[in-house]
């Protein structure tokens, strides 16, 4: 019996994981429309969203079905915050794709499943409490995306993109397990929590084996979140992905990503973090820089997100840094700069990817003149979404660089705040530049035709999300029992806290 | 929860501005909509006016929490200070609508002018430096719609130029805050960006403390504009509508001069006293430096931009000067500025609109054709030369006095400035208006009701603020007093 109620905290995972071979299974059959599938899809991730809300707001930590999974698997505050965020961020996706996928005919019902795997790995992720599981996990979501890009085969880029990340994602895979054998080698362990106790017992000792090892496995981190000098793949594969799965990857990924790294970094990594923190400054410096640099140079509106989406992880990276002396706000400034980056990323990517039509695919800066005056509700939800990754007040992207610019000032490093800043002052360049055009210039109407109007699930979420992103930026108890800035900061400490409950 | 009074006056243009931009009424409906919401804040503040109590202390306080976590509130008061500005904004803001009235068609410009007011109230009284920065920058979107979409010339390139130039001001200053704030939660053990809590900081370091100081100063400098920082100024000046220069000259860059006064001397005041005597010699070099400027300029339009920045430059002296006199003078000159500026830039509004041209030499005999236009070109010129009798002549006689008392030698110096400015605006009244050319000014018609009903406040209060000076001085003097004996501890000479 009490196996059967531990088994309850697992619900989300396992209700992914079915869904994923279930559709599976179903799709040969020819009955089943597209339609259909999509919608599917939807329930399953709004079952396990629910299963998931079950445990949310609570403190706890439990270790699920200790006698089969051994120590593999872990469940707390902090998992099912992750898995809330990850969840969302699949609905969203599933409801933004909706009318791209309606459009672009050449997708199959397969890519469904696939995106519930890829959904169910990024979960597990954050549930490992294991090196190998969190490998296991990482190329189940990897594998299952690297399919997802290049779904659209008589397509070049798409293809060119999905071997180009493949190919480097294996690699940076491999460093993670060449990492998790160091660590085993040094350690004798490859269980979280297990290695932080086994660290402190070393210290004093020669621990360079297990700063190799762990080096190696940040290797790997630093590629999935595109910081430099492994962000080049970057701004091809998300150019040649198909845009809702641009989406997700910008947004989703880099959460699940995160999630599993902080844990490692926070609890396990802590005796010997100090020794990264010159090179990660270095690494912080060099990925605002180039990533500006390439978000300044780009033509193209896709591109420019892609490349934008590196100078987040810049500051992401700055809050990063931070743990080591500001540990509780830090962490929860990154958990709550991931929701403010990945609902906006979501909304520009998830409008863009409605308005590109089946001829004229519209991604440059050029094609958007004069977008405001023929389409005047789209071009404000795609200036809110500009102004919050912008970081301007009143968005949702302004209190979350607030978050991390004062755990990094309250860390001691001011000086990578000012260098966040010079970066966000040089962004107003380009994301303004599209909002000037939409706005500043006439437009000429034929050109519009082929626009689809606000009707249907897709423009339906994304307005939810242009109000989320203001209401992310002024929220507060004004309305009583609704959630707003205070409720996200609060459940991000808790889930912080249960990290540290053993 | 109750609804205060200033509440009231900063959201009432915003759920106006909301309403109109979802409901498909006609630009004409909208524009008397804004007009309307224009005059019910100056019955509002006429309302705070006569309530205001004469002591230095914040009145009309309001306080909710906002972000818990941080010890963010939405907290606004107004003392002396503020109320001298918030009455200038419900005066000139009504009177800018009516010479607007007829020319401006669209409806998206009556709403980013109610956005803007908006804006600019919230900044004027928040108390919380997070609220504070929150409308200091929301006051920019709004204007870089109405210069993007109504501007002139290469509206698009200058849009972008004063807003990335203005958020890198600002964005240095938000790292000073969160710094403050910071500090604030190490020594006390608890968040709070309020400015009453800030200012009992006493663990910064000099070093860190000039930084902070400069990270401020930068972004009031910006705004301000005070020389080396008016970059943006000319260009954006040149090719804003009417509306937008108006706003930017006569408002919004006083906010610059506000903030300075609100913020920087109680959070900084013995930085305050110390770096005094660089900005009072840089804001007279800016009067002298501009005033050179716009001698040389033969569009008018940019003329009157760089004499406003001269004019901002005599005000931040007199800030500056560490004595009643000074900084009654500058309280002054802000509003004798603003409304003489204000005036002559909807005045060449009238003119561009008419004639379509900008170049001095291609105006002149214009008094003739328009009488009206002349007689309030007169008005507002002497008072921004400082003619006796004018509330110009107050502000300038009182802030070269201050100077004289804090440096005899800068005294001197900005007494003599003055008359660069009565050569030039004199030439200008000379060659453009006077003076019978051979240019076609044909197309010039002289002001219309609406137009002069809109003039007619400021032509009034230019000439009673002018004559009985002591009336408007003594609300605000106990603020400045409060800020001079208490903050600075400097007595009052």
């Amino acid at each position: 019996m009490m196996q059967w109620i531990q088994l309850g905290y697992l619900l989300p995972l396992i209700i992914v994981g079915s869904g994923a071979i279930l559709l599976m299974l179903l799709s040969p059959l020819e009955r089943l429309s597209m339609e259909r599938f999509s919608l599917f899809t939807f329930l399953i991730l709004l079952l396990a969203l629910g299963a998931d809300f079950y445990h949310f707001g609570e403190l706890f930590t439990s270790f699920p079905m200790q006698e089969i999974f051994s120590k593999m698997l872990i469940v707390d505050s902090y998992s099912v915050y992750f898995d809330a965020l990850i969840l969302s961020g699949a609905l969203v996706t599933s409801l933004i794709g909706t009318h791209y996928f309606q459009i672009k005919r050449h997708f199959k019902k397969e890519f469904f499943s696939l995106f519930l795997f890829s959904v169910f790995g990024m979960m597990l992720l954050v549930h490992a409490n294991e090196l190998l599981t969190a490998f296991i996990a990482l190329e189940i979501a990897s594998l299952a995306l690297y399919v997802m890009i290049g779904f659209q085969k008589i397509h070049d880029k798409r293809v060119e993109a999905s071997y180009q990340y493949l190919v480097l994602g294996s690699i940076s895979g491999a460093f993670f397990l060449l990492g998790t054998a160091f660590i085993y080698a040094g350690l004798g362990t490859t269980i979280l929590g297990d290695i932080g106790k086994a660290l402190d017992l070393l210290m004093g000792k020669d621990v360079s084996l297990i700063i190799i090892g762990a080096t190696f496995i940040l290797v790997t981190f630093l590629f999935k979140i595109s910081a430099f000098p492994f962000q080049n793949w970057t701004i091809d594969v998300y150019d040649g992905s198909p845009l809702p799965v641009t989406a997700f990857m910008a947004a989703t990924f880099k959460v699940a990503i995160f999630g599993f790294v902080l844990r490692l970094m926070l609890i396990d990594l802590d005796p010997i973090r100090d020794i990264w923190d010159t090179l990660f400054i270095v690494i912080i410096l060099a990925t605002l820089l180039y990533g500006t640099f390439l978000a300044i140079i780009q033509e193209s509106l896709k591109r420019m997100l892609a490349a934008s989406s590196i100078v987040h992880t810049g500051y992401l990276l700055i809050a990063f840094v931070s743990i080591g002396y500001a540990g509780e706000s830090a962490s929860s400034s990154i958990i709550y700069y991931l929701i403010a980056y990945f609902l906006s990323a979501m909304g520009a990517f998830g409008l863009i990817s409605y308005i590109a039509a089946d001829e004229h695919i519209r991604v440059t800066y050029e094609d958007f003149r004069g977008f405001a005056h023929v389409h005047p509700y789209m071009a404000a939800m795609l200036s809110i979404f500009m102004l919050s990754l912008a970081g301007i007040p009143s968005t949702i992207g302004f209190v979350g660089k607030f978050y991390i610019f004062t755990g990094a000032i309250e860390a001691g490093y001011t000086f990578l705040a000012v260098c966040g800043i010079i970066a966000t002052f040089i962004s107003i360049y380009y994301y303004f530049k599209l909002i000037a055009l939409m706005y500043f210039y006439p437009a000429c109407e034929s050109e519009w035709d082929d626009v689809p109007s606000l009707r249907g699930i897709t423009p339906i979420t994304i307005g939810v999300i242009a109000i989320a992103v203001i209401w992310g930026g002024i929220g507060n108890t004004f309305i009583a029992y609704f959630p707003g800035v205070d409720f996200l900061i609060d459940t991000a400490r808790l889930s912080y806290m249960s990290l540290f409950i053993k | 929860m109750s609804i205060g009074i200033l509440s009231i006056i900063i959201f009432l243009p915003m759920v106006a501005a909301f309403i109109l931009m979802v409901t498909p009424l006609p630009s004409r409906a909208t524009r008397n909509v804004a007009f309307g919401v224009s005059l019910a804040i100056f019955a509002l503040a006429l309302y705070i006016y006569t309530h205001f109590e004469l002591s230095g202390l914040i009145q009309f306080k309001e306080f909710y929490p906002w972000i818990k976590s941080y010890g963010i509130s939405y907290s606004l008061g107004i003392d002396g200070f503020s109320l001298i500005i918030l009455m200038l904004i419900a005066t000139l803001i009504p009177s800018a609508y009516l010479l607007l009235w007829k020319n401006e068609r669209s409806k998206s410009y009556w709403i980013s002018m109610l956005f803007i007011q908006s804006g600019i109230s919230g900044t004027l009284f928040s108390l919380d430096l997070f609220l504070f920065y929150f409308f200091w920058e929301a006051m920019l979107l709004p204007v870089f719609m109405i210069i993007g979409l109504f501007g002139s010339g290469n509206r698009v390139f200058s849009t972008l130029k004063i807003t990335i130039y203005t958020i890198m001001g600002s964005l240095f200053m938000f790292v000073s805050i969160l710094y403050l704030g910071v500090a604030h939660y190490y020594e006390f053990g608890m968040w709070s960006f309020a400015l009453s809590d800030l200012v009992n900081i006493t663990t910064i370091a000099r070093e860190q403390k000039i930084l902070l100081f400069f990270g401020f100063m930068l972004a009031f400098a910006i705004k301000i504009p005070l020389f080396p920082f008016h970059s943006w100024l000319l260009q954006t000046y040149s090719n804003s509508p009417t509306g937008g220069v108006f706003l930017l000259s006569s408002i919004m860059a006083k906010l610059g001069v506000y903030a300075l006064v609100r913020f920087m001397i109680p959070l900084f005041p013995d930085l305050f006293v110390e770096f005094s005597f660089y900005f009072v010699a840089l804001g007279i070099f800016g009067l002298v430096y501009f005033g050179i400027a716009a001698i040389s300029q033969m569009n008018i339009k940019k003329m009157f931009a760089y004499s406003s920045a001269s004019h901002l430059g005599f005000i931040t002296a007199g800030v500056f000067a560490l004595n009643l006199q000074g900084m009654m003078g500058s309280a002054f000159l802000i509003v004798a500025h603003a409304i003489a500026t204000g005036g002559l830039f909807l005045l060449v509004g009238v003119m561009e609109r008419h004639l379509g041209i900008r170049s001095l030499s291609a105006l002149g005999g214009i008094a003739e054709r328009a009488p009206w236009f002349t007689l309030f070109f007169a008005i507002m010129l002497f008072c921004t030369v400082g003619i006796p009798g004018t509330n110009g002549f107050v502000a300038e006689l009182l802030i070269v006095l201050g100077i004289f008392h804090y440096n005899p030698y800068l005294g001197v110096l900005s007494a003599l400035t003055v008359l660069v400015a009565a050569s030039y605006m004199f030439w200008v009244f000379q060659k453009a208006i006077l003076v019978k050319s051979d240019n076609n000014v044909s197309n010039m018609k002289d002001l219309s009701l609406h137009e002069i009903l809109g003039l007619l406040p400021l032509a009034v209060l230019i000439i009673a603020m002018g004559v009985y000076p002591d009336f408007f001085l003594y609300k605000i003097e106990p603020s400045l007093q409060h800020y001079l004996i208490d903050i600075l501890h400097v007595g009052v000479k």
